[in-house]
């Protein structure tokens, strides 16, 4: 992308954080009783002010042969109001075929609006609506990594906590899985310089999480290690099939299952899983994804972590039973 | 991405002499959560991953008839809170807590203890 184009966005988040008032903290994605943390293939399911910064991935693609992918990438989400939010994302991104010549550079920029729709404490679910703008141009084309044309993907995402089961399913309590679906169509459907067709592609996927320190805060405390309280195991998946508009191209779908862990602190978390292809046309062998994710609203509680607009009169309202 | 980290690490900097505070987890509870004890407890403390704002943190404890057993307004000192239970009868008892820790960050949790035989 130009660097003048760099630099213009460098300045409109510059401007961005200035402007922030000073007002009552709320939470990232807390539900009820229940963290939903930060996951790292698919996206959790509520708008927040945090950031991840990186978040690195290798892995082996599903080209014939296979190349070797890196990608390190960051992104970072802001309130506007206490439930409409805006992501920034952006990725790096060097794929080294085998005996081919290697191709590095910058994806596409990745804007995320997102609406939350529901927070329900008591039965510990959250609903999201987003629309995913990936922006043709803005990234390294020549390298086919960005793409001369934009992306739009309407999203919905939900999570749902299982601590509102009965005291008697005791341990099971500190399940919980969320997900999201959405529709992706690119804004040309014929791509003259690639003599191909662009098509509309369905993207989904999942998680079910333990929480370890729901575990030990809501259901019985095992005084188990410290590091073991602060563990979320989980298992993603993301998958992606192509739906229309897909003549001459590949109609698998290709996705991957992701096991891993997610260490919650006070400010950041830290996730590591495996990737672990669902088809060969999805990739060869295990890869790795790992991330940090910082809490702004914790680390910053009273500049950066606060929504924009609507909360410097939200006063805290005194609890009574 | 070089414009992300730029703006990342001028926003560390700048704000580095920010205190940090964070969301108030519950670290611990004496009776233990989800515990067995032989007889009633006279108080019950819950300790907090941060310090608390005592005019908006607040507990409830519920006794195995379903009365509220606890004395009040609880006592609270720093990341720990107490308040005094009412004496009871074996069985289960519930308790539901808020926390507003002292950058205003709101956390609720709820969990139960067992008084009498497993």
């Amino acid at each position: 992308m130009p660097r003048h184009w760099r630099c213009s966005r460098a300045f409109a988040l510059a401007i961005l954080f200035v402007c922030l008032p000073y007002s009552a903290a709320f939470a990232h994605c807390f539900v009820g009783a229940r963290f939903f943390p930060a996951t790292l293939a698919i996206d959790d399911p509520c708008v927040a002010d945090e950031m991840s910064l990186p978040t690195v991935d290798w892995f082996k693609t599903g080209a014939i042969p296979s190349a070797s992918e890196w990608d390190v990438s960051a992104e970072i989400s802001k309130r506007i109001t206490e439930d409409l939010g805006l992501s920034v994302g952006d990725i790096w991104s060097q794929i080294r075929p085998p005996g081919g010549p290697t191709a590095a550079g910058f994806g596409d920029l990745e804007t995320t609006l997102q609406y939350q729709l529901l927070k329900d404490d008591t039965h510990e679910m959250a609903m999201l609506l987003g629309l995913i703008a990936d922006w043709g141009g803005t990234g390294a084309i020549n390298s086919g990594i960005g793409t001369p044309y934009s992306l739009l993907t309407p999203t919905y995402y939900f999570g749902k906590g299982f601590g509102d089961l009965p005291d008697d399913a005791g341990w099971l309590r500190a399940f919980a899985v969320t997900g999201q679906v959405g529709y992706q169509f690119p804004t040309t459907s014929y791509e003259v310089a690639q003599n191909a067709y662009i098509p509309q592609v369905l993207v989904y996927g999942g998680s079910i999480q333990y929480s370890m320190p729901y575990l030990k805060s809501e259901i019985q405390d095992y005084q188990l290690p410290d590091f073991i309280n602060h563990l979320i195991p989980i298992v993603e998946a993301q998958f992606a099939t192509p739906v229309a508009n897909n003549f001459g191209n590949s109609p698998v779908t290709t996705g991957t299952i992701n096991p891993g862990a997610i260490w919650v602190g006070s400010y950041f978390q830290v996730g590591l899983e495996a990737q672990i292809p669902v088809n060969r046309a999805s990739g060869t062998g295990v890869g790795v994804l790992g991330q940090l994710h910082l809490y702004l609203d914790d680390m910053f509680p009273s500049t950066i972590g606060q929504p924009l607009l609507g909360g410097a009169t939200a006063a805290p309202r005194k609890i009574s039973f | 991405m070089r414009t992300l980290i730029a703006i990342t690490s001028a926003l560390f900097i700048s704000l580095a002499a920010t205190a940090a505070q964070a969301h108030a987890f519950l670290d611990h509870a004496n009776p233990l959560v989800g515990s067995t004890v032989g007889t009633a407890p006279h108080e019950l403390s819950l300790s907090f991953t941060q310090n608390l704002e005592p005019s908006f943190s607040t507990v409830e404890v519920t006794g195995p008839n379903g009365a509220r057993i606890d004395q009040g307004k609880p006592q609270i000192s720093g990341n720990t809170m107490r308040v005094g239970l009412k004496p009871s009868g074996p069985g289960t008892y519930h308790v539901h807590w808020h926390a507003l820790s002292v950058d205003t960050h709101t956390t609720q949790g709820s969990f139960t203890f067992h008084v009498g035989g497993p």
